[in-house]
């Protein structure tokens, strides 16, 4: 009840919330963006970055979003309006305060998240000298960080949602992000846009996938 | 350390307080206090370490998230 008196006002103010898919880079953002698409939230993205051996089935992004920290335009953000739209965990610090926001944050094992940079950064022959424990370290402290914003921003609601579980179980954390969102999306499809074959950099003592 | 008038009470669960006074005292400490705030300060330095934030901005540039 306060809840909804709560959303009322807020949508009153700020107008529909954006929908941001948020999480450190490879935590399974670009899949829950899939899942949203399939479940009928219109989608932010301008199809710039396209598929690649890292994502295969795409990575749902908006380029001006990563100009965030440097384009203090950001007026642009008020146009995902009632969309979804992929901004980093790192990012989220520079969403303006004229919107409200519904924001979807994976979560994923910081170790399988490191592997699964690392590999990015070879195909992309891009040097790397961080020492995975301190790398490790400093996102632990990001994300403690990012929490500890979320508690702080009124026109912020925040789910987290756990990419092992979003693979293993879909149907699960499908009907709880589509509640997080007011339950008007097709579980089904956003189950159905769930491709476990692309769990891959995974810590031992995890199922691996069976073959296709 | 701890001036008059320039603390803040915060609230520890028992048990842990109990830890924490045990270690406090084996480890030399004067007071619960000042083991708590020692702890503390060790670790806002993560927090407030520009450092950790020039790492993470250095890899998320190589992965092509920021520009």
């Amino acid at each position: 009840m306060l809840q909804s008196m709560k959303d009322l006002l807020s949508r009153r103010r700020y107008g529909a919330p954006v929908v941001i898919v948020s999480g450190l880079p490879r935590s399974g953002t670009s899949m829950m963006m899939k899942m949203l698409d399939a479940g009928g939230v219109p989608i932010m993205t301008d199809h710039v970055r396209q598929a690649d051996v890292d994502n295969p089935k795409g990575y749902y992004e908006f380029e001006r979003v990563k100009d965030m920290e440097k384009d203090p335009d950001k007026s642009w953000v008020r146009d995902g309006r009632g969309k979804a739209v992929k901004v980093i965990s790192w990012l989220l610090k520079q969403l303006p305060d004229d919107s409200a926001y519904d924001i979807v944050f994976m979560r994923r094992d910081i170790d399988e998240v490191l592997a699964s940079q690392n590999k990015m950064l070879k195909h992309r022959d891009e040097a790397d000298a961080t020492d995975d424990a301190a790398m490790a370290e400093a996102y632990r402290h990001h994300l403690a960080e990012v929490r500890i914003l979320a508690r702080k921003k009124p026109n912020w609601r925040m789910i987290e949602v756990r990419y092992d579980q979003a693979v293993q179980d879909p149907a699960a954390v499908a009907k709880s992000v589509n509640a997080f969102l007011g339950g008007r999306l097709d579980e089904r499809k956003m189950v159905e846009a769930v491709d476990e074959k692309l769990y891959r950099n995974r810590k031992d003592g995890l199922t691996a996938p069976k073959p296709a | 350390m701890f001036g008059f008038g320039k603390t803040v009470p915060v609230k520890l669960d028992k048990d842990l307080h109990e830890r924490v006074r045990k270690i406090a005292d084996v480890a030399g400490y004067a007071t619960v206090e000042e083991f708590v705030a020692h702890v503390l300060e060790k670790e806002m330095i993560h927090f407030e370490d520009a450092k950790n934030d020039e790492d993470i901005r250095k890899k998320l540039k190589g992965l092509g998230y920021i520009s």
